[in-house]
């Protein structure tokens, strides 16, 4: 019998403490075929369990252009990301995706990329981040404007230095007010915000956000705003999911079912939508 | 009496003294009540009064309904049963007496189900509280509708409830087991108890705290019987014996067995009704000297 | 046309017939003061003069709690096995045309691009058998739905009862057409006068495809007749249990911390809980957002998505109402 509720073993690598509660695994498949085998697109997400508890639903935080792993990033909040953050590593867990549309970024090439992202949102953001990055030459100029509630809560900091670095892209860091440290090089203020400041140019270009529903609200207002067609702006919606796969009735903005019609959509699907989510 | 509630609701309104009346109203074909808001004088005539107004409205004054509170100080219409459950949030703190307009109604009591309706209300269809009402003259309203009651209950209450709950005692511990396992095997798990019971206010209960699961969610049997004790022993001393959760429940657990006999063991141990005087509070919030400790061996 | 005739007194050698095979029959009975569908093993349990059982019979195909995996955690690895569907031969006898109407709605979903074959696998096995309805209530608004007790939609056997308290029968699928012919020494040649059907009266006004468009323009999506509509909705979850066409699930983790099992158990929409993010944002925050969820999903979402009925008209929703509120003064007041 097929079975598409049963999900495949993982075991953890490794893990890395991003912000307080928030946590990043790295894993591999246990199945030798899927550890080499395992394909998947930039966006999409997958449940993930730790046994007696039950699946949680995030994206895949690590890009497809690195192979022979996955990753994932989630913040402790539930009783299932509260059990996998007992977790250690070489510990197993339940894995089952990758489900959902993608980010479409063959069609992005040649031109400009903005990201724009707000605390835990970074993840499904930089799984496209590194995809881009890894084919750079196909892709303009990159930027990425990055805000969390404090510097504690940014994520990924390392990773965010490195960005900092490149060639060719920009970074913009930002907490919210109230949330910088003395030693802050960063911005202060909300992320719609900062990106209007920041106003990167709309022209050639395609823009990527995600974070709490009501940041995404405004950033795609901020978005139109400055300029960007609502056809070249993209979002992720994660909703609460069990099955992942359009049975279970929970993840649906009106007549959108988010697991199987998402979680990608642009601003342009969002407008159409009805306001629920 | 349905005039007199009507002009007393317009007034209400009509003064501004409440924004919303709570009260029973009919169905599109009249042949069934419904709970209806009522928030402008020119629609009070859409109240009625009559044997089928078996809900128990106490519930949308409890902060579950975020929607109603918005409305402002509302005026909620009540039989003296219904009473007792506003008594018993007031009592804990869910309610001030000032914040709530009760309108009694005297009542000669109502149907234990309304698809029972034929017209006439006849003790067959009336529930067992009915049977033995003590409140039929409502016993802490603002205003009252209706001539006085002259129905005095049995001394010795009777009816359905008391004969099985009778019957039950005397059986062995292991066939109110059996007895009980088979009733709870029907539980949907919808719900439907907790939800109309406004003495079930919590805004989270047990059931939806997972961290750890203290009750299974299937509707298996281990899960049923942790659901149905859980909530019954989470009503010991408040419950009213309203009957709205055994009315709710689409599977017919009788419900007002176990509710009846929690009644009747905290009647045993603490000599304690709730319900009646909103200035006593409940057993099991308080510690007195005199409580017995035979429970403890 | 009817085929065959089912005899009043073969009704017993039918039951026999599918229970000798190894099949289980499943019919209205009467159970705690209600007709309930369940297993039955002789005619007599089978309740004779009813309206229609207070479970759909759903529950055969879709069951109320399911284990849908197994674990064992040990030292090193976590032993996960899948479990295979129980799905034995089974007889639906008794079903009323509306609820059989639900299956193309629950077929169309559990076979969207991912197989649900914990669905597939029973509904394989299972033939449902309708009778036309004789009785009915003021709940009952299957004709205000585009249904009748005469319709045969998701049926593979439609049977009216005769005068005589026999069946006419007519094998309408594959699927039923094999069953009255594995069983053909039941069933006769013949006719017998079929008994007056129910004709529930329509619901005034009510015009579907009115309620489809409206419910299509995003505007009606803040119109504060849901907060009118659904003000007294006290959440539970009964009308969606008991509702054929409802459908929703929950996946939880039962065992302890050693071993257990995964489980797929009915939820419902009408729970906050269900939409509740874990950050504790929640898209639908009140219960009229919660009963909006609902009724779209049976006028517009079923329809357009499925091109299936999301609402058979069985009133279910409205006799197990605690509150009575009534779904068809919702199809009215968007029928305007």
């Amino acid at each position: 019998m097929n079975n598409i509720y049963l999900p495949q073993l993982v075991t953890i690598e490794e893990i890395r403490d991003e912000a307080p509660d928030v946590r990043s695994f790295k894993l591999v498949f246990k199945d030798p075929r899927l550890r080499e085998g395992f394909d998947f697109k930039t966006g999409q997400f997958a449940l993930y369990s730790a046994f007696g508890l039950g699946e949680s639903t995030f994206c895949i935080a690590s890009s497809p252009t690195k192979k022979g792993y996955i990753q994932c990033t989630f913040r402790r909040s539930g009783r299932v990301t509260g059990g996998l953050s007992q977790l250690s590593v070489g510990d197993t867990m339940g894995f089952r995706g990758p489900y959902g549309n993608s980010f479409p970024i063959e069609e992005w090439k040649g031109k400009n990329i903005v990201f724009v992202a707000g605390g835990i949102g970074l993840p499904p953001v930089r799984s496209v981040i590194w995809n881009v990055l890894d084919n750079k030459a196909d892709y303009g100029n990159i930027t990425i404007v990055y805000g969390a509630k404090t510097v504690a809560d940014l994520v990924y900091k390392d990773e965010l230095k490195a960005w900092d670095e490149m060639d060719g892209v920009t970074l913009v860091q930002t907490v919210d007010p109230g949330g910088e440290t003395p030693d802050w090089k960063g911005k202060v203020g909300f992320v719609p915000t900062v990106l209007e400041e920041a106003a990167p140019a709309a022209a050639n270009t395609v823009a990527v956000t995600c974070g709490p529903p009501i940041m995404i609200k405004f950033v795609l207002n901020a978005l139109l705003k400055l300029g960007f067609d609502e056809n070249s702006v993209y979002t992720t919606l994660e909703n609460k999911m069990k099955c992942g796969v359009g049975k279970c009735g929970r993840c649906n903005v009106g007549d959108v079912y988010v697991c199987k019609e998402g979680p990608v959509y642009t601003a342009a699907e969002i407008k159409r939508m009805y306001n629920d989510f | 009496m349905e005039n007199t509630l009507r002009q007393k609701a317009k007034d209400l309104l009509a003064s501004g003294e409440v924004k919303v009346v709570i009260g029973w109203g009919w169905n599109r074909t009249k042949t069934r009540t419904t709970p209806v808001f009522i928030t402008d004088p020119a629609e009070v005539d859409q109240l009625v009064w009559n044997p089928l107004c078996v809900n128990n409205l106490s519930v949308y004054l409890t902060r579950k309904f975020k929607d109603i509170q918005a409305l402002g100080k509302p005026a909620i219409v009540a039989k003296g049963c219904d009473i007792k459950n506003i008594v018993v949030l007031i009592t804990e703190a869910q309610l001030k007496r000032e914040d709530v307009h009760i309108i009694g109604v005297a009542c000669e009591g109502v149907v234990y189900k309304q698809e029972l309706w034929q017209g006439q209300l006849k003790p067959e269809i009336m529930p067992t509280k009915c049977h033995n009402c003590d409140v039929r003259n409502p016993h802490v309203a603002d205003f009252v509708v209706g001539g006085k009651s002259t129905f005095t209950p049995p001394d010795e209450p009777a009816g359905m409830v008391f004969s099985k709950i009778k019957e039950l005692d005397s059986k062995s511990s292991s066939e109110r087991w059996a007895f009980w396992i088979n009733e709870f095997s029907r539980c949907i798990k919808c719900y439907a108890c907790r939800q109309v019971c406004s003495l079930c206010y919590c805004e989270r209960c047990i059931t939806e705290k997972n961290m750890p699961q203290w009750i299974e969610t299937s509707a298996h049997p281990r899960g049923n019987l942790s659901w149905n004790l859980i909530r019954a022993m989470h009503l010991v001393g408040r419950c009213t014996f309203c009957g709205e959760c055994e009315r709710a429940c689409p599977v017919n657990i009788p419900l007002n067995l176990v509710n009846q006999k929690m009644i009747m063991v905290v009647k045993d141990s603490f000599d304690f009704k709730s319900g009646y005087d909103e200035k006593v509070h409940p057993p099991m919030i308080v510690f007195s000297p005199d409580d017995k400790e035979s429970f403890i061996k | 046309m009817a085929d065959k005739i089912l005899k009043k007194e073969d009704l017993a050698k039918l039951i026999a017939s599918v229970t000798g095979k190894g099949g289980r029959f499943v019919a209205p009975t009467t159970a705690a003061r209600q007709i309930v569908f369940k297993k039955v093993s002789k005619a007599e349990e089978i309740a004779p003069d009813y309206i229609l059982a207070r479970n759909s019979f759903k529950e055969f195909l879709f069951p109320q709690t399911e284990v849908i995996a197994e674990f064992t955690v040990c030292k090193d690895t976590v032993d996960m096995r899948g479990v295979e569907v129980e799905a034995p031969e089974t007889v639906v006898f008794g079903a009323r045309p509306c609820e059989a109407a639900s299956l193309a709605g629950m077929r169309a979903l559990f076979t969207w691009d991912f197989v649900d074959e914990f669905f597939t696998k029973r509904d394989d096995n299972t033939v449902v058998i309708t009778v036309g309805c004789t009785k009915g209530d003021e709940a009952c608004f299957c004709t205000s739905v585009n249904l009748s007790p005469e319709s045969t939609e998701g049926a593979d056997v439609y049977m009216r009862e005769t005068e005589d308290g026999g069946y006419a029968v007519q094998a309408l699928t594959d699927k039923g057409k094999k069953f009255v012919a594995a069983h053909a020494a039941v069933f006769s040649e013949g006719s017998a006068k079929a008994r007056a059907l129910f004709m529930p009266e329509k619901v005034p006004g009510v015009d579907l495809k009115k309620i489809s468009e409206r419910l299509k323009d995003k505007s009606h999506y803040d119109n504060p007749v849901w907060k009118k509509l659904a003000m007294k909705c006290i959440g539970c979850g009964a009308c969606t249990f008991v509702c054929p066409t409802c459908r929703c699930f929950d996946i939880t983790d039962e065992g302890t911390a050693f071993e257990g099992e995964r489980r797929k158990n009915w939820d419902s929409c009408q729970y906050d809980s269900f939409t509740l993010h874990a950050s504790g944002h929640n898209p639908r925050e009140h219960q009229p957002q919660r009963w909006r969820n609902r009724f779209m999903c049976k006028f517009n979402f079923y329809p357009e998505k499925f091109n299936s009925k999301g609402c058979v008209g069985c009133g279910r929703c409205i006799r197990v109402c605690p509150v009575r509120l009534d779904i068809t003064d919702v199809m009215q007041e968007f029928s305007k």
